[in-house]
Parts: C-alpha cells; sequence; structure tokens
C-alpha cells in the first residue's frame, strides 16, 4: 500500500484499522529537514493541506431536528461521499422575517447544540429500524387467522413473548396486510354486544369502560402520536387514521355515519406529565407561557423547579444576558442544581413542599399590605363573595329573585347545534348556554361605597371593572340574605384567604413545613413585592412534576397575582415542561378531524370537519387500565372515562412505554391484555422491544415533505426541510405508512374513502394537507407553505405570526380587557365544584407528597377550617390505615394534618421497609426527553463513569446510570461512591405488581446502577437522571450471553444504559382525583369555545409524580470489575475523602499572593 | 536557554527557542458565567476532527465541572504539585517556579497522565464543593457552596511548552496566526509534549502511533471565520479573534478591550510561564481564593468589573459581551451604538448588528387582509 501517514489519517475512522496491524511500518526514520526555531520558522507545511481536506464538504443540506425539546433546530449537514459528516447551526436565525417585515436579531444565534450535533451518530447507528419489523410470534398469529378464546376473545399466550421474541422483516404491502386485518379482526371482536360479554368474560375490566365503548370495537383502538406541535402531518397521522376508523366501524356495525364512532387519541403533554394542571384551574385555559428571550425584560428572575442549564440549553443565553444586564436570578430547588450556579441566590427547599413555600410567601405579602391592590380586586377571584354556609362562591341569583344572567358583550352563549365560526375567525370567547346558566352565572362583590353587595359579570374585568363605580372589600364577613329567606355569612375570598394562611402557612410554619428559614421567606416574599410588574416566574418540571402539581399553581399564581405579575411583557408567570400550545397550530383539525364520510378531493378547498375519535388521557392505560376508584366509588370523571385498550398504534413514542412511568409494570401486566402494538419509530427504542410490529420510518437527515413545527419557547415556525438526502434503508415517512394501511382497508372493505382520506400521501402530495392547516391558523394564515419551505432549507425558520413578537400570554387580557376563561372571568384561586370539595382542595391548601416524603404521605396540611370537608376515607368505606399504606388508595385518602403535628408523623414505608431516600429523576443535558441518550459520544459524557473502552466489562454501555447520594448519607449506608446499589421502592406495586413470583420478569426491572457521592443533594434525597435508555428482557439476556458484557439485546441491537432495571423502576402512574373532574370549567385546547370537564393536554391527569421514596442496597464494589473501590476513590480525586494534594487545591492554598 | 518576557506574570521565562511573537496571535475569551456545560463544543470539536479510530477518548475541546471535574483525571492538582509551594505573587509578578523552569536536555516540567486517566472524562459533572441541605440558603456573591463550568481547548501559548520538549522539532507556531500545530508527518509519537503540556491538551492517538492536538480550526480560521467549539457555543461564552500584547493594545479590537483594557479576561494559571491564549472571564459566583489560584491576582479585579457591570456602570463591556455568538465570522474591532453592538471584520466593513434587547414588535389583532383573528391564547 502507498498511503502516506497523511493519507491514512484522512481516511480516519475505519481505514485506520489496519494501520494497528504489523504491516504498519513507517517509524523508522530521522528527519531529514532540519528545523532551527519552529517558533519562528517551519519549512515544510504542506501537511496542514489535510485537514483544510478533512473541514472541506462536498455537499450540505438543511434538517430539522425536532425531539421533545421545545426548541426545533434547523441544522446544516455537510456531506462527503454521500454521507453526513458533520453537523452544525445554520447561522441564519437572525433572518427570519414574516409577512408583515418582522425580523429576528442575530442575539438567536447560534441554534443547536450536543445531540444535535451528533446526529450522525444515530443515523448511521447500529439501531436504526431498516423497515416494516414483525415479531415472530405476532406474524404466526396473523398466519393462523387470529385465533382466539371462544368465551373471552383472547389470543393464545403463546403468541404473545413480547420482549423474548425475535422480530422478521417484511415488505410494506405485507404489513400493511397484517395492519389492516389486525384492525377488522380486534374491531370485529369487540363490537357489539357479543364484544361486550368478551370483555366482560375477561374479568378485569370495570363496566363503566367497557359503557364508554359505546358498542363500538374501534374505541378499543388507541392512537397516539408523540407531540403533533412538531410535525402537524407527520405525527398527527395517527390521529387522522383514529377519525378514519370511524368508517371501518360504519362497516363493521353496520351504523350509519352519524353513529360511528372512531378510535381514541391519547394525550401528549399531559402523559408526559409536563401539564402544568394548575394553570387551567386558575386561568381556564391550558397555560400561561412566554418565550424565553423576554427574560431579558424583567429585573427580577425566579425559576422555581426549573433548570433551563440542561433542559433549555439554546435559550440559556438569554438568562445570562438579563444577568448582565443586572437582572437577579433566584432559583428555588430542592438540591443544587445546575442552573444554581449562575444564579445570584439558591434556595434549597423539602422536596415536594414548594406549594407551601409559595403559600407563605402570599401571605406576607397580603399581611404586610405589599399586594397591588388595583389589580387584585379587578382581575382576581379575591374580592368575590364565598358562602361560609356551603362553600360555594355566592351567586346574584343566590340573593336576588328570579334573577337572569346579565348579557354578555364580551363572549358569546351559543347553544348546542350553533354553527360556530372556525377557530382564526373567532373574535370572542364562546359558552354553551347551560354552562353559562349554571357555571357562570353572575357573581357578588361587596362595595365599600354603598356598603352593600353588588353584582358582577364576568365581563367586568381590568380596566371596564373600574367603570362600575364600585370599590369591593377584600377583607371583612358580611351577612346576605338569600332568596330563601335566610342570613348567610360571607366572606371576600381575600380575607378566608388571609385567614387560612395566617393559620397554617405563615413563615413559622412554612419554615416546619419546607426548611426554609422563616426570615427568608419574609425576605424573599418583600423582595418579590418590590417587583411589580417587573418579576418572571418560570415554573419548570421540577414542581410539575409533583402530584400536587395543580396545588403548586394556584400558590404560585397567587404570587404574581398579588403583585400584578400576569401578562405583562416585563412581568409574568410561566410554566417550562414539554412543548404544549398545539392551539398555535389551530387549523391542525383540517388534518385530524377531517370527516371520513365526506372528504375533500379537491386540494385547493378546506377539509370538512368531523371528529369521530374522543381523547382520552393515556395514564388510565399505564394505570394497567384502570379508571380511579375509592371503595366502591368511582373518582373518574364520566368525561375521563377510558375504554379497554387492544389496539395500539404509536409514533415516534418511547414516552409511552420505554420511558413511561411504572413502565414495567405496563410490560409485565398491561401489555398481556393488549393484543396489538405498533410503533414507526427510526431508531430502535425501548418501545419497540415490546412492540408487535415496528415500522421503520425516515429519519430526519431522510425527510421528504414539507411539514410544520412550532415551539411554546420560541417564536419561530420551522418547516421540515426537504433534504433531498437519500434514505438509507427500506423505510418510510409515517403519513406513508398510515396511507398505505388505508389503502389495504380499502381493497379488503370494498370501500374506497379508506384509500380517499388518504389521497395526497399517496400522490406524494401531503403538502395539501400543512397548507390547509396553515390556512386555518389564526398564526399561520398567509404564509405560503413553499415560500417558507424554502426559506427553512436555507437554514431560515419563519416567524409565528401571534399578536407580538417575540410572543407572550397576556396581552389580551391586560390589554384588552378580555376576560380569562375562567367561570369568572378573573384568576381564580378557589374551587367551589364538588370534586375539590371533596378533597379538601377548594382552598389553596398544601398536600404532602403522594410518596416521596419521609412523613406522612398526601396529607393535607392544615388545621381544621369551616370551608375545608374533605371526604375521609371512612366516608368511602375504606379504612383509614389500609388507606395509608395501600398506594392506589392513598391517592384519594383526604385527612387533615396540622403544620406542627406533620414532622412528627412518619411514613409507613420508613416503619415496615426500612426506606429512606426521596429518589427524583429530574431531565439532563446529554438527551432530549425520551430520545434517550445512548449513542457514544454523548452517552461518553453523561455523567462521570464514562470511560469509551469499558475498562470494567460490566458496564452495560460507554457510560451508565447513577444516583446521586448525599455522601453523608452513603457513609451511614456503608456504601461507597462509585459502588453499586439496588434502588427498591414500595414492594406492594414496584417494579411492577406480582414481582414477588416472577423471578426472571423481576431480574430485567430491579433497578442496578452506580452510587455516586454528591454535595448537590440533601441527604434523604436521591435523584437519578431520567434520559437513560432502561433494561429490556433483551439487554439483560445480552449482558449474559456476550462476551464483551454489553447490555446490548442479540437479537434487536437494542442497547440500555442500565444493567438491570431503570429509573423508571422506581415510579409509577398516579392518579389524583381532581384533575379528572367534570365540572372544571376551560377552554378547549384550540379555539375560544369553554367547555367542561376532560379536555386532553389542559384538563386531565399527568401520572406525576416522578419521584418516590426508597431503600438504597450496596451491591457491588467500584472498582475495575469489582475489585476494590472506584479508581478516582482510591486516587484521592474525591471530594470527600481527597489527598492532601487536592484538599489544598479545593481551598485555594497552593497560590500564595504577597 | 533564551530568556522571553511573559506579560501575564509580568517577568522574563526560560525558553529553549529564540522567541518572537508571530504576526498575529488566535485568542479566545470565554465568559464562564454564561458557560452551561451543554457540550456542544465538545462534540462539534469531536465529530469534526477527532472522529477516527486511536482517537476515541481524545476531547481536544472538553468541558469540565471546577472543582471536582477534570480531563485528564487530576491534571490540575498534578500542575499544583508539579509547581509546588512556592507558587507566590508579589503584586501581578509571579515569583514562583514555572513549568519553563527544567533543564538543557529537558527544558520543560512535565508528567505523564496514566491511560487511565482519560477515562471517565466528565468526572465531578455538575459537583459543587460542599454539601447542600434542606434550608440551604445562598444569598450572597460569592457563593460558599459553588462550582463552575469551565471549557478548555488548546491554549495556543505565546511559549508553548509542546513546541519546548518535542525532540523532533515536529511542533510549531504559526507566524501568520499563532496557531500551535504538530506535524503528523515528522511526529513520531515520542509523546514528550504529551509530556510537558502543563493543560494536557497534546494528547496520543495510539492507532497512528502520532500526537495530535487542537489545531485553533485554522481551516476557519483561514477563512476568517471562528473556530467550531466558538460558533457552537449555545451558551455564546466565547469570542475568537487575535491579541495584541499589553503594549500594542487596541481599544476597538473585542479581544484586546476584554483582557487588556477592562482586564476581565484572565488567562488559565498564568504560572506555567507559558503565557496562554484563552482568556477566561472569572464566575461571580466562585470565591476569590480559588479564582486566584487558577486565575491569577487578577481574578479580583475582573469579578469586580463585572459586577459593576452588572449595575450598568460598564456600558461598553455589557454590549460587547452580546457580540459573543452573534455571528460566525472573525470580529476585529466592534463599536458600541444606543443600545446595540455592532462588529467589524478586518477590512473594517460592518459583518453585525447586535440589539441588546431582543426587539419588541405587535401585530394586529384582526386583519382583515389575511382574514384571521389572533388571540395570545388562540
Amino acid at each position: 500500500m502507498g498511503l502516506s501517514r497523511r493519507d491514512l489519517l484522512k481516511l480516519g475512522g475505519l481505514s485506520l484499522a489496519s494501520m494497528a496491524s504489523s504491516s504498519y511500518k513507517l517509524r523508522v526514520f530521522e528527519p531529514v529537514v532540519k528545523v532551527d526555531n519552529p517558533i519562528l520558522y517551519y519549512p515544510n507545511r504542506d501537511w496542514e493541506t489535510m485537514y483544510r481536506d478533512i473541514f472541506k464538504s462536498e455537499d450540505t443540506f438543511v434538517f430539522l431536528c425536532a425531539p421533545n425539546d421545545t426548541h426545533n433546530c434547523l441544522l446544516r449537514a455537510h456531506v462527503k461521499n454521500g454521507v453526513v459528516t458533520r453537523i452544525e447551526p445554520t447561522f441564519k436565525f437572525h433572518e427570519a422575517t414574516d409577512i408583515y417585515g418582522l425580523k429576528a436579531s442575530p442575539r438567536w444565534e447560534p441554534r443547536c447544540c450536543n445531540k444535535g450535533l451528533s446526529l450522525m451518530r444515530r443515523f448511521y447507528g447500529d439501531r436504526r429500524v431498516k423497515g416494516p419489523m414483525v415479531r415472530k410470534g405476532f406474524y404466526e398469529w396473523y398466519k393462523a387467522g387470529f385465533p382466539r378464546d371462544p368465551k373471552t376473545g383472547e389470543p393464545p399466550k403463546k403468541y404473545f413473548q413480547r420482549g423474548k421474541d425475535k422480530f422478521i422483516k417484511v415488505t410494506w404491502d405485507e404489513v400493511a396486510d397484517i395492519i389492516a386485518k389486525t384492525m377488522i379482526n380486534i374491531a370485529e371482536t369487540y363490537s357489539g354486544e357479543e364484544g361486550r360479554k368478551r370483555l366482560e368474560a375477561q374479568g378485569y375490566y370495570e363496566k363503566e369502560m367497557i359503557d364508554a365503548m359505546e358498542g363500538a370495537g374501534t374505541r378499543t383502538f388507541k392512537f397516539r402520536g408523540s407531540m403533533p406541535f412538531l410535525a402537524v402531518v407527520r405525527y398527527t397521522s395517527p390521529y387522522r387514521m383514529a377519525n378514519l376508523v370511524a368508517l371501518l366501524d360504519h362497516h363493521i356495525r353496520g351504523v350509519p355515519p352519524e353513529k360511528a364512532k372512531g378510535g381514541r387519541g391519547w394525550d401528549n403533554y399531559s402523559f408526559h406529565t409536563d401539564l402544568a394542571p394548575g394553570h387551567p384551574m386558575v386561568t381556564g385555559q391550558q397555560n400561561v407561557e412566554f418565550d424565553l428571550c423576554l427574560w431579558e425584560y424583567s429585573k427580577l428572575i425566579i425559576l422555581w423547579g426549573m433548570n433551563p442549564f440542561t433542559t433549555k440549553m439554546p435559550d440559556c443565553h438569554w438568562l445570562t444576558e438579563a444577568r448582565i444586564k443586572g437582572s437577579k436570578v433566584i432559583v428555588i430547588s430542592n438540591d443544587y442544581s445546575p442552573t444554581a450556579r449562575s444564579a445570584d441566590e439558591l434556595i434549597v427547599v423539602r422536596t415536594g413542599t414548594d406549594t407551601a413555600l409559595a403559600l407563605s410567601i402570599a401571605y406576607v405579602i397580603m399581611k404586610e399590605g405589599l399586594y397591588q391592590e388595583k389589580y387584585v380586586k379587578a382581575w382576581t377571584d379575591m374580592p368575590l363573595l364565598v358562602r361560609m354556609d356551603n362553600g360555594k362562591i355566592l351567586r346574584a341569583k343566590d340573593i336576588i329573585p328570579n334573577y337572569k344572567p346579565k348579557p354578555l358583550k364580551k363572549a358569546e352563549v351559543f347553544k348546542k347545534g350553533d354553527r360556530l365560526p372556525p377557530f382564526y375567525k373567532q373574535e370572542k370567547q364562546y359558552i354553551p348556554e347551560d354552562i353559562r346558566e349554571k357555571d357562570m352565572n353572575d357573581f357578588v362583590v361587596w362595595d365599600t361605597k354603598t356598603n352593600s353587595p353588588k353584582v358582577i359579570t364576568r365581563d367586568d374585568v381590568g380596566d371596564d371593572f373600574w367603570k362600575l363605580g364600585i370599590d369591593p372589600a377584600l377583607t371583612g364577613e358580611f351577612t346576605v340574605k338569600t332568596v330563601d329567606g335566610k342570613k348567610v355569612k360571607v366572606k371576600p375570598l381575600f380575607q378566608v384567604y388571609l385567614e387560612f394562611f395566617e393559620e397554617n402557612y405563615n413563615p413559622k410554619m412554612a419554615e416546619k413545613i419546607t426548611g426554609v428559614p422563616a426570615e427568608k421567606i419574609e425576605k424573599l416574599a418583600r423582595e418579590i413585592a418590590k417587583h411589580p410588574r417587573n418579576m418572571k416566574l418560570a415554573q419548570g418540571m421540577g414542581v410539575n412534576q409533583y402530584f400536587h402539581g395543580d396545588l403548586k399553581d394556584r400558590a404560585m399564581y397567587l404570587i404574581v397575582a398579588l403583585t400584578d405579575n400576569v401578562g405583562h411583557l416585563t412581568g409574568n408567570i410561566g410554566s417550562y415542561a414539554g412543548n404544549f400550545r398545539l392551539a398555535l397550530f389551530n387549523g391542525v383539525g383540517q388534518y385530524f378531524l377531517e370527516d371520513p364520510f365526506n372528504i375533500e378531493l379537491d386540494p385547493n378547498k378546506p377539509a370538512k370537519v368531523k371528529r369521530y375519535w374522543k381523547g382520552e388521557s393515556a395514564h388510565y392505560y399505564s394505570h394497567d387500565d384502570k379508571p380511579q376508584k375509592m371503595g366502591d366509588h368511582m373518582i373518574t370523571g364520566k368525561t375521563h372515562m377510558p375504554t379497554p385498550t387492544k389496539f395500539c398504534w404509536f409514533v415516534d413514542a418511547n414516552s409511552i412505554l420505554g420511558n413511561a412511568k411504572w413502565k414495567y409494570n405496563i410490560v409485565m401486566n398491561t401489555l398481556p391484555k393488549i393484543e396489538c402494538i405498533i410503533t414507526n419509530e427510526w431508531w430502535w427504542s425501548l418501545t419497540c422491544e415490546y412492540s408487535d410490529i415496528v415500522l421503520g420510518v425516515d429519519a430526519w437527515n431522510e425527510n421528504k415533505y414539507w411539514d410544520i413545527a412550532g415551539s411554546v419557547t420560541n417564536p419561530f415556525i420551522y418547516v421540515w426541510p426537504k433534504t433531498g438526502h437519500r434514505r438509507l434503508y427500506d423505510t418510510k415517512n409515517d403519513a406513508e405508512v398510515f396511507a398505505l394501511v388505508g389503502k389495504r382497508l380499502a381493497e379488503l372493505t370494498g370501500d374506497k374513502r379508506f384509500a380517499d382520506y388518504w389521497k395526497f400521501v399517496l400522490e406524494g402530495r401531503q403538502e395539501v394537507y400543512v397548507q390547509r392547516v396553515i390556512n386555518a391558523s389564526s398564526n399561520l394564515r398567509g404564509y405560503k407553505l413553499e415560500d417558507i419551505g424554502k426559506k427553512a432549507q436555507e437554514g431560515i425558520p419563519s416567524l409565528i405570526m401571534t399578536r407580538t413578537y417575540p410572543k407572550y400570554v397576556g396581552m389580551d387580557q391586560l390589554v384588552d380587557n378580555h376576560p380569562w376563561y375562567t367561570k369568572s372571568g378573573r384568576l381564580e384561586f378557589y374551587r367551589e365544584e364538588p370534586e375539590f370539595i371533596d378533597a379538601g382542595e377548594n382552598l389553596p391548601v398544601y398536600r404532602e407528597p403522594i410518596d416521596a416524603t419521609d412523613y406522612e404521605p398526601n396529607v393535607i396540611v392544615a388545621k381544621p377550617h369551616p370551608l375545608l370537608r374533605p371526604k375521609r376515607p371512612e366516608d368511602y368505606g375504606v379504612d383509614p390505615d389500609e388507606a395509608l399504606k395501600n398506594t392506589e388508595l392513598r391517592q384519594a385518602r383526604n385527612v387533615l394534618v396540622t403544620p406542627v403535628k406533620l414532622p412528627k408523623t412518619k411514613h409507613p414505608l420508613r416503619v415496615s421497609f426500612g426506606a429512606t431516600h426521596i429518589v427524583h429523576t429530574p431531565k439532563y443535558r446529554h438527551a432530549a426527553h425520551t430520545t434517550t441518550g445512548d449513542t457514544d459520544i454523548t452517552t461518553l459524557l453523561f455523567g462521570p463513569f464514562g470511560d469509551v473502552y469499558r475498562h470494567d466489562k460490566r458496564k452495560p454501555f460507554v457510560s451508565e446510570a447513577y444516583i446521586d447520594i448525599n455522601p453523608k448519607d452513603l457513609e451511614k449506608m456503608g456504601i461507597e461512591d462509585g459502588d453499586y446499589v439496588w434502588v427498591d421502592p414500595d414492594p406492594q406495586d414496584r417494579p411492577f405488581e406480582g414481582w414477588q413470583k416472577r423471578k426472571e420478569d423481576y431480574e430485567v426491572a430491579r433497578l442496578l446502577l452506580r452510587a455516586r457521592a454528591s454535595n448537590n443533594t440533601p441527604p434523604g434525597v436521591a435523584k437519578i437522571w431520567f434520559n437513560m435508555y432502561g433494561s429490556s428482557h433483551g439487554s439483560v439476556l445480552g449482558t449474559k450471553v456476550n462476551k464483551n458484557g454489553l447490555a446490548k439485546n442479540p437479537y434487536t441491537g437494542y442497547q440500555s444504559l442500565y444493567r438491570r432495571g431503570s429509573h423508571q423502576s422506581v415510579t409509577r402512574s398516579w392518579h389524583k382525583p381532581t384533575l379528572q373532574t367534570d365540572t372544571l370549567v376551560r377552554k378547549n385546547l384550540a379555539g375560544q369555545v369553554i367547555g367542561k370537564g376532560f379536555a386532553p393536554d389542559v384538563h386531565c391527569l399527568i401520572g406525576a409524580p416522578r419521584e418516590a421514596y426508597a431503600k438504597i442496597l450496596k451491591a457491588e464494589p467500584g472498582g475495575i470489575n469489582g475489585k476494590g473501590v472506584w479508581r478516582p476513590v482510591r486516587l484521592g480525586l474525591r471530594p470527600h475523602k481527597p489527598s492532601v494534594a487536592f484538599a489544598n487545591y479545593l481551598k485555594g492554598q497552593w497560590v500564595r499572593f504577597y | 536557554m533564551a530568556k522571553a518576557y511573559n506579560w501575564q506574570i509580568k517577568r522574563e521565562v526560560n525558553y529553549p527557542y529564540e522567541h518572537k511573537r508571530p504576526k498575529k496571535q488566535f485568542a479566545v475569551v470565554m465568559d464562564l458565567n454564561k458557560c452551561i456545560a451543554c457540550q456542544t463544543c465538545t462534540v462539534a470539536c469531536k465529530t469534526t476532527w477527532t472522529p477516527g479510530r486511536g482517537q476515541e477518548y481524545q476531547l481536544w475541546n472538553n468541558v469540565e465541572t471546577k472543582p471536582n471535574g477534570f480531563y485528564p483525571l487530576g491534571w490540575d492538582v498534578k500542575l499544583m504539585e508539579l509547581l509546588g509551594n512556592d507558587q507566590v505573587w508579589e503584586g501581578e509578578t509571579y515569583k514562583g517556579k514555572t513549568v519553563l523552569d527544567g533543564t538543557e536536555e529537558e527544558p520543560v516540567l512535565g508528567w505523564m497522565p496514566d491511560d487511565l486517566d482519560w477515562t471517565n472524562p466528565n468526572i465531578g459533572e455538575d459537583e459543587v464543593n460542599a454539601p447542600v441541605d434542606v434550608g440551604t440558603v445562598l444569598e450572597k456573591l460569592p457563593h460558599p457552596i459553588w462550582m463552575f463550568y469551565l471549557p478548555r481547548i488548546c491554549n495556543h501559548c505565546t511559549f508553548p511548552a509542546c513546541v519546548a520538549a518535542c525532540p523532533r522539532q515536529a511542533i510549531y507556531k504559526r507566524q501568520e496566526d499563532g496557531i500551535v500545530l504538530i506535524d503528523p508527518e515528522r511526529c513520531e509519537g515520542y509523546q514528550e509534549c504529551v509530556k510537558a503540556c502543563p493543560y494536557k491538551k497534546t494528547m496520543f492517538n495510539f492507532v497512528a502511533r502520532i500526537s495530535q492536538k487542537c489545531i485553533g480550526c485554522f481551516p476557519r480560521v483561514e477563512q476568517g471565520l471562528q473556530p467550531q467549539c466558538v460558533i457552537t457555543c449555545i451558551g455564546k461564552i466565547r469570542l475568537m479573534g487575535f491579541i495584541n500584547p499589553p503594549e500594542k493594545a487596541v481599544r476597538s479590537n473585542p479581544i484586546d478591550f476584554l483582557v487588556h483594557i477592562k482586564k476581565v479576561a484572565l488567562p488559565l494559571y498564568p504560572q506555567t510561564g507559558l503565557e496562554p491564549n484563552v482568556y477566561y472571564i472569572p464566575p461571580i459566583n466562585v470565591p476569590l481564593y480559588f479564582l486566584k489560584q487558577m486565575f491569577g491576582p487578577g481574578a479580583e479585579r475582573a469579578v469586580k468589573t463585572y459586577m459593576a457591570m452588572r449595575e450598568g456602570k460598564e456600558p461598553e463591556l455589557q454590549a460587547l459581551l452580546h457580540l459573543f455568538g452573534s455571528t460566525d465570522r472573525i470580529v476585529h474591532s466592534f463599536a458600541v451604538g444606543k443600545n446595540e453592538v455592532i462588529g467589524f471584520n478586518e477590512e473594517g466593513e460592518e459583518i453585525v448588528r447586535v440589539p441588546l434587547y431582543e426587539p419588541f414588535q405587535i401585530r394586529p389583532h384582526k386583519d382583515e387582509r389575511l382574514g384571521v383573528v389572533r388571540q395570545d391564547i388562540p
């Protein structure tokens, strides 16, 4: 071989392998040319061309990186020999404009991150899904003609060895046939009376669930696209299919179109536990937020349970640049988070008690009169009068005989069946007549000018409120005479809150609950009060993902409401977890709600929209396909009621299974009840491991069609560029996959509408659907997809045309005096609905965490109060002690404990099981959401245990999972920094129910990982990062049969970063009663229509928390291959056992100054 | 052994070669108050330059958490041991030992990392110096409990130890930009440079059997573009440019302004004597005892200036920090306008104009032309 060393280096990668052989004999010569002084002159620099050549690319293209991280970066891939060699930011965000000529600035550059720039390791990785794959057993079931038990309808178990089976590659035509026939078979099996009987015979499902099917087998179909906001065609296609199966129901049951039922569509944002569930309670709509670039417009920034340094990485510079300009940053967290290092202040709070801290801050502001009185009176429920007799908000009709609600100017009241304008033309709020009559009927304040009660409507907010000429009382107690002649005591809610907080959450009490010193609470409250209209409170998933996340919102909103910090450019609140607000593309119904019985085939006309599918919270599926009951009482509201799950089709969805809470319970107990699981993926995830059919779809670099993505944290709309880059494997676009199945259904049923429904996809023109969505969206209308698509291909996003650039929520209210979407049009802190009264949460209260606490879990921490009337376990016919121990019953156990008594109580597991630690599982920088970290380059840097050469063969991959534990705790437990430990949560239900009798499965599910001594976490609190792939049956098998010890499935190639179990071994899906009401009034997800009860991603379960209470036991020593302690400890380079040199270093003692 | 003047420690150092400063000197300023340890720089560098065999462990750019992170393990603790107990500063003059205080035969004091020291490249990630507890409140800067992130590339030193140590004269400093390179054709893999570099930024490729290091992205710099690690820095902490010696400092040169005029950006362990050319704006959350050990006596003034800037007393500095990361081109000079900062190329042409606040703009609530009504809450 005549290769010079330069050539060899240029080739890089593979060719260098051959150099390691003995034929490599280049190192023999002394230099021929003498170099006198390499600082002044170097003779032969021709070799430098080598690096210039490496850097040159033959071609480049732009693609969209869109994991669920809210950012969406257009990235430029550099290509050599047809292969992507490196990825860079496009540096063209500053060219983004809209049709009004508004423009972004270079402040946005650069947009990228560590995951995006290493994507070629995935594009060319060994875990690409290379085409349609079918699990062998499932294939045999299909081939055998779907045999079933004649009585129960259940398929024989032998076909369903998920996780242990092999996959076979089939053709796209065959897989379309398999799926279409499976759909028909399952829908037939469970339709009608016979279907009901079969489900009853299975002996598992609650009657209410079967009722909720309304006789349609298609209602057992569950569809989910991960975050539709990221691709309105690609990722919402499953919902379109959910609408289409109404046509299948029409065929199978022979019902007319108006009675046909579509499938069920699962939620996204709320399934991800990201929804801040109290935002809809306070504001009547999904969330309040602001683009993160607006941080710099405020002088005080509070990051509460938010860790943007690891979760909002490309937007962190707005925070640090705000600091450069003098903004003060306060971080409130349960540990020293990465973001804390750029904070001016850090407050470490006891895990889960943030609500008590917030209530105490609100109390100080109220007590010391530091609140913004005008705002409080005009925009909040605090002047409204509440009846002390029944806990309901006083209504005009209570005191005025035959009261008729006043006409509303700011909303349209409509009757059932009235036609409403499309969302993008809706100028007002739309309120159903019955909600106006029953729920929104007018309210009463006590006017101090006339010393009498005065009626106000939900129109009377903001400036318009003051036009009434009244001045409402915030304090005092009054008596009104009701229409039935009773004298009833009433109080303004402000007075009620003040008294209640005084009793329970004054700073001294709050110190007992939260651990934060009372004087600090006072100081903080006063500082906040000094920043009216000039503070941003950003909530993160740290607090959102508490069981009582709703109470946390109600408490934090109190702070911002008292200080007039809601809805201003310079002062606002925002919740930041996940990418919600699909409503920014509120024309999306054009695609996923097109009427399958009346399909629009003219590409230039809008679709006719009719909803046949129904939303459902996937937290019932992840709760073993069960609703929530307390004794015999059904807690789950009718509007939330799930149906039995028999058929699932997921798109881009590791969150739904692989990285779901209580994952091992889903795998071991729930999946066996489901008959078909289909997953569209391009990277073999843990969800794929347990699917029946895995459909290989195009990777992001292979995208063929324009589609659009949005973001809730930045003001851009992104078109997925057509990359022109070749498909590496036998893959398709997600929409194409659905279209193929539609086509096959048309052939099997003889009804061509199944195919017509996907007409433009089948013709390779799916952009027609995207343009329809754009035309029907208030913030996109006017854009031509082609124009913004071409820009995207150059790396330039476009601006989303919301009311403002950058966007924020609240201008409609504060500038235009539009009411909020609540009953009263105001920010509501009191909840009068029966579900809230039963839960003891009608007042803003603090409750202990459901599991992760040293104290008695889930108790309402408050003294008895006349308005607190929780339903106790006895009221449900449940034993109170049993309700405490049993995790299922504990969820609706409403028991009061006073703040003083609380520290004397004990978590039952502390006594019975020896549990010692709260274990929480927040998100990290080395992976995005459930697009989990597992490529070599990114994983190597994920935490302290990276070793690309895997000297320790126990290591599942080039790095591995670990749990951060306070060094003092480790010492007590006899565990050394770097050791392997077992982490065991509540044995009654985790890692899965019934593990005691399933040894082989338990081996997969029980959590084993490294321990790290971390000063960042307080004693008693341990942390595992969320973003690592967990063990599957196959990866555990791999650790035994792979010679190199890799936790890699020998059959599928799936790679785990845990040897055993995962962080989800400690979690479970938790159900909170107040998130399942039929009575909460809130705006629908999109449009201006107000409704009641369940709304996906708005009012529904969130499954929180993502933490548990657990026991930690030493498993193995941390030294290489289990010999001795971990090397850095041995060398004295760990902080809790430093060598003398390191100790001096830590104290800065090596250097002296004179 | 020749003598050369090192302005960072205000004294002469020994150097085996007669020394002349290059025509231009590559330099990077990194504001450690802004680093978020996202490792995008690390990945950008890795995927661009070191994806090959024998380079798997190599991170020419790395980010480590201080005080508990190292790459390689314990590198600067070992450096402290090497320089010993007489690391003494008198005012701004360093009186102690430098790594250039070796012998004729072995001009550089060094140490060879163990192979295993290169494992665990992100050890100490995020770890603070002392334990927190429930109720911990940090409210005054600097914080008693602290950590910070230290991104590191080759310092392209004015007096490079690697050049001094190489027995084959295979390492050289480019006169046109001061970038230090290892000639892969001449290198024989003796690894003297690996041993000599106190920052441990030369690494051995055990497949190619040569030493390799950060090349300052010279193929980009030659085209007037900033390096990969700079243009991918989403924390916007980095600015690459060219530094002049203090006596020739130009106020409108952003690097000179930060290093020489405002003195907020400081070299890493200046006591090595090598005059390293990556300059760090020290983190204000960290106590001075640690910052001074790492960045020398100038740390105190740098922190004070940064704090004053936050109070609005350093408007030029405040504006300039918004230029970081806002262009991928090399900025040779800058000017500050009203609420904006402007960057110019070598020819003095404007290349970027950056507002200090992202402009706030309003669209019509109701637009008849587009037939649309907008809400904040659609």
